[in-house]
This record gives C-alpha cells, structure tokens and sequence, in this order.
C-alpha cells in the first residue's frame, strides 16, 4: 500500500522519471496493472483535481502530474486487455466550423485526459458532419463543442441538429462552451450541459458520462 | 535607429538595450530558418517560393535572413492616418502615441443602469460618439458587438457606424476578405474614392493571425487585400504566454517577433512599401483561472521590447493600453489601465487600442474610457518632460521673487501655469467643497460627464448622398450573404 502512496506521491510532484521507476518495478513485481492505476496513478491524479480547484496547484503543475501519470499507464497498458483498462469515459471534443480559438479547447482536453478521460480532439473549424462522423466513428459517451465568436455559436445549434438527423442524438451526451456561450444558449439549443471552465467541464463530463 | 522612445525634452525610456534587441532578432531569424511557419494560403506560399523562401510540402515555409532584411528594406518607416475630413490625424513613427478603443466587447457595462447587457446599435453609436468628444481618444474601434443585426453583417454594420459617428480614423475588424472589402467601399465614398483613401488613409485594418507558428488562410487573406489596396495594416498574432507562446518575457518577444516578421515578409511580396504596423497581442495565461489576462507587469514589459523592437528595425509599432481585467470599473480597473497607459505612453508604442476593455475584453466600459482619457492626458504631459530653455529655468522669475516672496503674484506663474496637467474628472477640492458637490467618486463624476457628452456633442455629419452610398452597400452585402 505505502508504495502506491509514494507512487501517488510522485504522480502529485510530477516526477515522471520516478513514477516511470515505480511502475516499471511494481511490473516487475507482478503488481496488478490495473491497481497500479486505480490505486497509484489515478489516486495521485485526484488528489492533484482537488488541490487545483482549492488553488494549492496551478495548471502547468497539474499538466505534470497528467504526464506522470501517462507515462506510468503507457507502461501498464499493454499488459491490460482494452476492454479493462480503467477509463472515466469517452469524450469527442473540436472547435466549431469558423472559428480558430483553441487555447481553452486544448485546456478542456487537457484536464479532461488527467482525469482519465480517452479523448479524441478533432481540432479547429469543425462542421457539423465531421462531429457526426467522428461520433459514428468513435461511439464517445460525451461530444464537446468550443465557440469562441458569436458568429460560430450558431454551428453548435447545427451540430445538435445533425446528430438527431443522423439518429444519435439519444446515444451521445453534447456539451458546449467558451466565452460567449451560457447556460440557457446550452438550453435553447438542445445540449445536454454547458461549463464555463475546464474544471467545470471535466465534473460535467463525469457526471454524463456515468 | 536607436532602440529606445524619445519624448520631450530628453525624456527617454527603453526596455531593451540595442545589445538584447539584437540577440532576439538573431533568435526570432533561427526561428524562421530553423523551424519555419506554416502558413494555410496558397498565394502567400507561391509568392514566398519565389522570393527564395524554402518550402516543405504544401504550406511549411522557412525563411532565410535576407528575405526578413529585403522586407525590412522595403516597408515604409512612417504611416499617416487622415481623419474623415482628409486632415492628417496620427503620425505613427517614432515615439509618437496613440490611443483608441478596443473592438467587439460581448457585454455592455450600462452606465446608468449599472446592468451588464449586450450592445445594442444605438448603444455602439453612443460610444462612438463619445469617442469622438474625448480629446486624447485618438481612433475608434467597434468597442461592442452588435446583438440586433444579423451576425454576418456584424462587421460591416460596426463600420457604418464607426464612420457616421466620429471623425477620427478607424482601425477595423473584419471577418474575411469580402467584409473588407465592403468595408473599404464604404470608407472610399466617405472619402471621396478609393485612390483618396489609398493617399489619405482613414482606417487601419486589424489582422490577428494564431500563434504558434502557423498563419490562418484568412489572415493572409486580409493582410494581402490591406497591401493590394495599399491600405494601412497591423498584423498582431495573439498569444497567451504560457499556452501558446513561452510563458517567459524574452521567450515571448522571440517568438511573436517571428511571426510578426513573416507577416511583413509576405506583405511586402504581395506590394512592397505597402505600410505595414508591427505588433503583437500578448495576453500571459493566468495559471490559476487560465484566462487570457491583460495588462499584467509581464504583459507591459512585452510591450516595451515590443515597440523596441520596433524602433530596432525603424517600423511603427502596435500595442495596448487603458484595459485590465476587473468585472466593474473599480480601484483594480483603473490601476491596471492607468499602469498599462502610462507604461505604453513612455514605450512610446505608436498605436494603443483597447482603452475602454473590462474583463479581458469581454466587456468594455464607457467610465472607464473616460478616466483614461484622462490618464492619457496626465501621461502625454509626463512625455513632454523638462522644459530647460531660459525662460521656463525662470532665473529672472527667481531673482523677482527673492527670498520669503510668493511666485503666486509673479507673472512668470500667470504666463506659464497653464502649461502644467490641469485635471477635468480628477477632483482637487477640499473635504468640504467635495461634499458640497455631492461627495462624487470617479466613476460617478464620469458617468455625469457622460451623461453631458451623450446629450450634447454632435460629431460632423456624413453627407446625406454618403448615407445612402453606405445604406446600398450594406444592403447588397446582406442581400449577396442570403
Ligand atoms: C466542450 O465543452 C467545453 C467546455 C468549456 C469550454 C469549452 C468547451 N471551450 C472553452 N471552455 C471553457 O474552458 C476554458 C478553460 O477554462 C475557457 O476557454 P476560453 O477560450 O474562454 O479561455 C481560454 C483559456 C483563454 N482565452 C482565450 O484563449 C481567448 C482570449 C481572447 C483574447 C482571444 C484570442 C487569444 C484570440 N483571438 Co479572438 N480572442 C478573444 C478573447 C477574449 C477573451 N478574453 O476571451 C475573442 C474571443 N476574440 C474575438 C475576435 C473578434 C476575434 N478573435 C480572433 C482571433 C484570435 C486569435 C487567433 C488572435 C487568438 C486565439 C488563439 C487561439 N489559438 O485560440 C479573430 C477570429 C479568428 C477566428 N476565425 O476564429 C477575431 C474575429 C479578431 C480578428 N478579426 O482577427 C472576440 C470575440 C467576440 C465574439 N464573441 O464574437 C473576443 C471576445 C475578443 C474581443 N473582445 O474582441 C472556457 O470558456
């Protein structure tokens, strides 16, 4: 137990030499790999959610923290069956179409992946067919969309429009955000939730996709 | 020519030595050599391969060191702005500066009812107007976003009213080539035709590329109309220190100073003496909140190598000043706005805009724009510095008065006093008096005073045949967007 502390421990200073260690030799002691994250990796990665929101942390720190942990489940991976391997969901994440605004974007996928969140980002100027596709192809538990302009919030409206004409508006969460994008704009368009940070973002996720 | 601002009487201000100047050039030159820009035009990279850039693939480019030279050769050291009235407006070159608002704030910081609501059109055309009244606002942004016009003409609306509204030149956002371009036509009847504006420039457009590394088609687009039409243009790449440029001061300058330079590069291909204004927007990330923030001490000091290196390469400079990042227009608002306009005056950056922004410039404030109007004014007599000539030395005056007399008698004081700052919404009142005239803070005195402006200066009206010219193109332009 004490080494999935000090392995938590390292997570939390974001000392990927020693995370890597610790987790190569808990390999090689036959350590179960998924104990290795849940109760080494991912413990250490919670403790670094709630120090960042009470402000004990700031976001390069946490950025750390996310890389030892990935370098720990690169590790870990190939020893655990797909099916198995922890994850706190799925999430599609792009920019809408006309718009170039990434910075807050690439945050949300940021924090979203230190959670344990499998994200796949598709990037800027995102049309609603290519959230579509990427739903079919992806089968995420949460699709998220950033607008940063006024002009290219309307896309959103498009995309929640496109995915109930492709018939998957029932099987996919949709959440939106960025600056000038609110809750009741989230409402009247049809999204099943709005956040107004990154933080907030990574909770709403964990909330849908359960 | 020398790095650093000269003002008045040998006031100067530097924030890099020539020495430092020169060693983020050579880094910004290794950047552009070594690592290159992807740049998403098609036009612009053929007209780089021909120049003698080298191109990977479709769209990387890398660019040697005499290109960057050819450009800096040929873009002009000095750019006039003329008001509507074709009258020369702002210099921008050397230490001189300037001041303007911001563009398209979401939020209105209501005045009167203190509410924080969308603009509506009236709303932007009060504030321009109020621009117009403001002795130190030099230009006009669109300061808010339009709520009440579809969203496709948003551009072209702001710059009908922009033109209607205030004399004064304009620096202008547009959404692509064709808003621009509707824009210009509107300037150009206003003018008197498009080879007037292209002699007498009222506006300046306002390109803002991605950092990092890589330049938006419609960027390119915008700086290659602005260059076809030999049109005035800034090309400021906007960053977050920290996000997408390092998050050090010196990392920062390195390589915003790149990317600004590979926008001159192409411009000065597509027409060379085209003016081009240097700059770049800097907003660091907060680490804790991860918002883009404005006018912090490391955002200033970016700033003042910013317009050194301008001065290194002899090019006008872009910059900011008069924002910040409080919510309301309180003692934060004003201490960040005031320190940035200061810091930006002494830099002597050619063109600041943003006076008036609130929260990281999703809102603005029309008491916050009075204030720094006033702070403008207490900075551009600061520029002035030290008159040492004999008659401001005041020897004479000196030996009249002699010891334990009163200069308040002497007409050296009543010829020169009025020389010196004389305050307009700063209250120098004792207790008493201030009470008696209400017990005002700042920010109530400027809502008065806007209140005055709102109700009483009338800006120099287009011409009615104007009006019509700028309703028909707005109406083609809306009837061509469906
Ligand atoms: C899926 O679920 C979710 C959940 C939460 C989500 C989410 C998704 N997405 C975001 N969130 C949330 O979590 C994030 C982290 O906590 C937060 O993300 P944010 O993105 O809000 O926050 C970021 C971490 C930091 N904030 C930012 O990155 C944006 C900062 C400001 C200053 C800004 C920047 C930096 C830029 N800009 Co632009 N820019 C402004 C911005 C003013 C402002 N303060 O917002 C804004 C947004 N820009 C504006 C404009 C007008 C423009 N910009 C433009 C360009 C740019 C840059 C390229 C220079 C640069 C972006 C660089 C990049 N790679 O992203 C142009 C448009 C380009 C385009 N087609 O997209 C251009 C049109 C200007 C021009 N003519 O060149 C204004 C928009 C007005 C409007 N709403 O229509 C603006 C408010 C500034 C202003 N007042 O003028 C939350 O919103």
């Amino acid at each position: 137990m004490n080494s999935f502390g000090n392995m938590a421990e390292a997570v939390i200073a974001g000392d990927f030499e020693t995370v890597k260690k610790m987790t190569q030799t808990m390999i090689d002691e036959q350590v179960d790999p998924i104990a290795i994250i849940n109760q080494g990796l991912m413990a250490g990665m919670n403790v670094v959610g709630v120090r960042f929101k009470a402000g004990d942390m700031f976001v390069p720190e946490v950025m750390m923290s996310a890389r030892a942990m990935s370098t720990g489940i690169e590790l870990v991976k190939p020893l655990i069956a797909d099916t198995n391997m922890p994850s706190a969901g799925k999430v599609v994440i792009g920019t809408v179409k006309g718009d170039l605004h990434d910075i807050g974007k690439k945050l949300v996928v940021m924090m979203l992946e230190s959670a344990g969140f499998q994200v796949v980002d598709l990037g800027v100027d995102q049309a609603p067919a290519d959230f579509v596709k990427a739903v079919q192809e992806h089968n995420p538990h949460v699709v998220g969309m950033s607008a940063l302009l006024t002009t290219t919030m309307l896309k959103m409206k498009d995309t929640v429009d496109a995915l109930k004409e492709a018939g998957l508006r029932d099987k996919v969460k949709v959440i939106v955000g960025g600056a000038p994008v609110n809750r009741s704009f989230a409402e009247q368009i049809g999204a099943d939730g709005f956040a107004s940070d990154a933080a907030t973002a990574t909770d709403l996720c964990k909330t849908l996709a359960q | 020519m020398a790095v650093g601002s000269n003002h008045g009487n040998g006031l100067f201000f530097r924030t890099l030595t020539e020495v430092q100047a020169q060693h983020i050039h050579a880094a910004s030159s290794r950047i552009l050599e070594e690592t290159g820009m992807v740049i998403h035009h098609l036009e612009a990279v053929e007209l780089l391969r021909q120049a003698g850039a080298y191109v990977e693939g479709e769209n990387h480019v890398y660019f040697p060191a005499w290109l960057l030279e050819q450009a800096l050769r040929t873009a002009p050291s000095r750019v006039t702005m003329y008001d509507r009235m074709g009258r020369p407006a702002m210099y921008l070159e050397g230490s001189n500066t300037y001041f303007g608002t911001g563009s398209d704030t979401l939020n209105f910081l209501d005045p009167f009812s203190g509410e924080r609501r969308s603009w509506r059109t009236e709303d932007v055309a009060a504030a321009t107007r109020v621009c117009d009244a403001l002795p130190n606002i030099d230009f006009v942004m669109s300061m808010g976003l339009l709520s009440d016009v579809e969203k496709r003409m948003i551009n072209r609306e702001q710059y009908a009213i922009m033109i209607q509204n205030t004399t004064k030149p304009q620096v202008v956002i547009s959404e692509d080539g064709d808003t621009l371009r509707d824009i210009i036509e509107m300037a150009a009847v206003a003018v008197g035709g498009k080879e007037r504006l292209r002699q007498k420039p009222l506006l300046m457009s306002y390109t803002e590329p991605t950092s990092p590394l890589q330049h938006p088609a419609e960027s390119i687009d915008k700086l290659l109309v602005a260059a076809e039409y030999g049109m005035p243009t800034n090309f400021a790449c906007g960053g977050m220190a920290g996000a997408s440029v390092p998050t050090t001061v010196g990392g920062a300058l390195v390589q915003a100073n790149a990317e600004a330079l590979s926008g001159l590069v192409i411009h000065q291909l597509k027409r060379p003496g085209a003016p081009f204004i240097y700059g770049y927007g800097n907003s660091p990330m907060d680490m804790r909140t991860m918002q883009a923030v404005y006018g912090t001490p490391e955002a200033i000091l970016f700033q003042g190598g910013l317009v050194d290196l301008a001065h290194f390469y002899n090019l006008p400079c872009w910059g900011y000043a008069g924002c910040c990042n409080a919510k309301v227009c309180d003692e934060q608002a004003v201490m960040e706005s005031t320190m940035f306009t200061l810091m930006g005056a002494l830099q002597g950056c050619n063109i600041m805009h943003d006076v008036f922004y609130m929260e990281f410039g999703l809102t603005g404030s029309l008491e916050l724009l009075l204030i720094s109007n006033e702070a403008i004014g207490r900075a551009r007599r600061i520029q002035r510095g030290i008159d040492t000539d004999p008659a401001h030395l005041a020897v004479e005056a000196i030996q009249r008065v002699g010891p334990g007399g009163n200069f308040l008698g002497d007409e050296h004081t009543a010829q020169y006093f009025r020389e010196n700052w004389q305050p307009d919404l700063s209250d120098f009142n004792n207790y008493e008096n201030w009470t008696l005239n209400g017990s005002q803070t700042m920010a109530e005195r400027a809502r008065e005073k806007l209140k005055y402006l709102m109700e009483h200066h009338h800006p120099e009206p287009v011409p009615a045949e104007v009006k019509e010219q700028i309703e028909r193109i707005l109406k083609a332009a809306s009837a061509r967007l469906g």
